[in-house]
């Protein structure tokens, strides 16, 4: 898994590809962790995520619950149907506010 | 090879003159490689003839056990071996892990009510969401999970 950061209209974008599982999602997390104070909004680029597992779920859970807590926007956009059949399974879809591009993950 | 576009899925005999299609991996408990085990257990999958969707969910449920081996049985020790052994039978698809580590809580087999918001317990959600049966035995020196996914048309297991 790889993970890169960068700004767009004022909100930090992370770019993530590749896999998230038990062995990767912890540099994930930290990641968005460090993110969420600079920005009001944080947006997720899930578009070159091929797979994630429970542990990536979990720290997407935990990164949202702390942008809740602090008024605070995390935006997931370009999920695959992989991904996307997670969320489903694991009843998370409606949680998270997902958009399918980047333009509207920016919208107000 | 010829390919008839647009024709559904068809199921690949699982059965050879000698037994039942299987493989068997050995690995160390070091998450790195999970995504190997991913690989091997869609392509395993595919081969069978199973539809796209369905064999996501089967790799999804095989590296959340074995994700579970890692973290509760070994630790987060990279450095033990698990065995998984895949196996298709006629009516339907093994996974048996056998390690070495900590016996596994009951409590923690036994999938809970799933909360939205918790921040653990879904792995086991998601294996007895997509298995038709788990089962877990500890042996004296041992365990043992075994997965059981049943084959399209094979028709659910008693």
């Amino acid at each position: 898994m790889k993970a890169a950061t960068r700004q767009q209209s004022g909100n930090t974008i992370v770019d993530v590809s590749g896999d998230i599982d038990m062995g990767t999602s912890p540099r994930l997390r930290k990641l968005l962790l460090e993110c969420l104070p600079k920005t009001p909004r944080l947006v997720v680029n899930f578009s070159d995520v091929r797979y994630i597992d429970s542990s990536g779920i979990a720290s997407m859970v935990e990164v949202l619950m702390k942008a809740r807590n602090s008024h605070k926007r995390l935006v997931l956009y370009g999920l695959n149907k992989t991904v996307q059949e997670v969320l489903q399974l694991t009843r998370l879809n409606r949680v998270f506010e997902i958009r399918k591009t980047e333009e509207e993950a920016l919208q107000v | 090879m010829s390919c008839d576009e647009g024709s559904p899925p068809r199921r690949i005999p699982v059965q050879s003159v000698n037994g039942p299609l299987r493989f068997e991996i050995t690995l160390t408990s070091d998450p790195r490689l999970l995504g190997v085990v991913r690989s091997a257990v869609e392509q395993f999958a595919a081969a069978l003839g199973m539809e796209d969707a369905q064999c996501r969910k089967i790799t999804l449920a095989v590296d959340e056990a074995l994700s579970n081996v890692m973290r509760h049985a070994y630790k987060n020790e990279g450095n033990h071996s698990i065995q998984l052994n895949c196996q298709a039978q006629a009516d339907c698809l093994e996974f048996t892990f056998i390690d070495r580590g900590e016996p596994a809580d009951p409590a923690r087999i036994c999938a809970q009510p799933l909360d939205e918001v918790a921040l653990g317990g879904r792995g086991t959600h998601l294996i007895r969401q997509i298995m038709d049966e788990v089962s877990y035995e500890r042996f004296p020196d041992h365990n043992r999970l075994r997965l059981k996914k049943s084959l399209p048309g094979a028709g659910k297991q008693p």
